[in-house]
């Protein structure tokens, strides 16, 4: 009978009961009952004893089965405010998970920031401290000149020292002014940039990355080409796609070549290198953010990811084109 | 002339050869080149050098490299090196290996390595 479902198990119950006292009750009575004229007074009492007893049986049997569909129910509750609890403690995990991540990747955009800033203070100190080595040299030579006399044979040399004094000068002064423009902290996307000369201040700033091995080209569109922007933004994305140019050549000798043009409404600036090129299945992930190829603690990977950012906040576009051995192209496309 | 110490000096920039060469030829006798592959061959063809100064930072051989092999050549020789960049892991060990005798920092301090050539 478990397998049969409780309306079945009632209607079959029911119709058994109420056959057998068809059946049996009335052969019953006759049997015992002597008195005929009592007999119809039985058949009352018969009737209404039948009525009582499926009702009792019924009552239990119906009784049963809804205590058992109320405990269930109860037991649903309460697995479903558990569930709901278990719900809620998981939802308050993942919100704090995503928070954490959030930080941690906040401190890592801040970290690439650092990182390129890193090359950056390496590159000006030795970038300063070279002009600074002109600088110096010529006054030793002019003060041993002023005390003794020195070159009065030679007064050629006097004017060498003196010309070696004003590059030394002018070449710190172009690297201070360059790193003035990268360090310019402004959200505005409303500033005049000077594309050509953001591209020749990122240029300088890697001076020492472009070994003399490596020859940069450069064809720049003869009138300035001024856009509206983040001069400081661009000089970051400038100063990652160079770099990773510089980068990519490992051999003996490499170019680089810069080409910037003007067009109708937007600026198209092509980067190009000789370097080891870009495998085809990783053209497509070269922005994911954590995407790279370097060593672990080499590279955060997220350098393109944030040049990429900053590219589509001044609504422009970033495509690659690679071959592996020959080298890589990258094209920016800036609206005026 | 003669009597005056000799020394070479290696550096890829021209003004920083052009600087040294002023300066140093007032008390010393100065051969440049602009590259590791010059050095040896100046050493080669100037048996009395005394000293060999070096910058470090140079395309296809650097400083040490360039001091590795001319050592090599000639153990009995001072060599020194010039550089604008902080003292490397490489620099150490080189001065603590005797390869190197000293590194000077640019800009030049010029009585400080007047005193160092002067000691030899």
């Amino acid at each position: 009978m478990k397998f049969l479902r409780f309306e079945y198990k009632i209607t079959i119950l029911y119709t058994l009961v109420g056959g057998f006292w068809i059946l049996f009750s009335d052969k019953i009575l006759y049997s015992l009952i002597i008195n005929e004229a009592k007999l119809s007074d039985y058949q009352t009492y018969k009737g209404w004893f039948y009525v009582i007893i499926t009702a009792i049986i019924l009552f239990f049997f119906i009784r049963r089965y809804l205590n058992k569909q109320r405990n269930l129910k109860i037991e649903l509750e309460e697995h479903q405010n558990r569930l709901e609890e278990i719900v809620k403690v998981r939802t308050e995990e993942l919100e704090l998970n995503i928070k954490r991540l959030k930080e941690t990747q906040a401190h890592l955009v801040q970290t690439e920031k650092m990182a390129s800033l890193g090359i950056l203070t390496a590159a000006v100190a030795h970038e300063i401290n070279n002009p600074l080595n002109y600088i110096m040299g010529s006054y030793v030579g002019l003060l041993r000149h002023y005390k003794e006399n020195t070159f009065s044979d030679h007064p050629e040399q006097v004017g060498k020292l003196i010309e070696a004094m004003k590059i030394g000068v002018d070449r710190s002064s172009a690297i201070v002014q360059g790193l003035n423009q990268f360090s310019r902290k402004s959200d505005s996307y409303n500033e005049d940039c000077n594309v050509n000369e953001i591209i020749e201040n990122s240029l300088n700033m890697l001076h020492n990355l472009i070994k003399n091995q490596i020859s940069i080209e450069k064809d720049y569109n003869n009138s300035d080409i001024i856009i509206k922007g983040n001069v400081g933004n661009l000089h970051q994305v400038f100063i990652n796609l160079l770099g990773n140019a510089v980068q990519a050549i490992k051999s003996e000798e490499g170019i680089i070549s810069v080409k910037t043009e003007e067009k109708e409404s937007e600026v198209l600036i092509t980067i190009s290198d000789t370097g080891v090129g870009i495998p085809k299945e990783n053209l497509k992930k070269l922005t994911d953010p954590f995407f790279t190829t370097k060593a672990p603690g080499k590279g955060t990977g997220l350098g393109l990811s944030i040049t990429y950012n900053i590219i589509k906040e001044h609504k422009g576009k970033l495509e690659f084109e690679s071959e592996v051995e020959k080298g890589t192209t990258v094209r920016i496309v800036l609206p005026k | 002339m003669s009597d005056k110490i000799k020394i070479i000096y290696i550096d890829d920039e021209e003004m920083n050869v052009m600087l040294f060469q002023i300066n140093f030829s007032v008390n010393y006798e100065v051969y440049t080149g602009y590259s590791g592959f010059e050095g040896l061959k100046l050493l080669e063809k100037y048996p009395d050098i005394k000293v060999i100064i070096s910058d470090m930072s140079m395309p296809e051989m650097n400083g040490i490299e360039f001091i590795r092999e001319a050592k090599e050549k000639y153990p009995e020789k001072k060599f020194y090196i010039l550089t604008g960049y902080e003292q490397t892991e490489e620099i150490q060990n080189a001065i603590q290996s005797g390869l190197v005798q000293k590194y000077f920092c640019k800009p030049f301090d010029i009585n400080e390595i007047e005193k160092e050539i002067n000691k030899v």
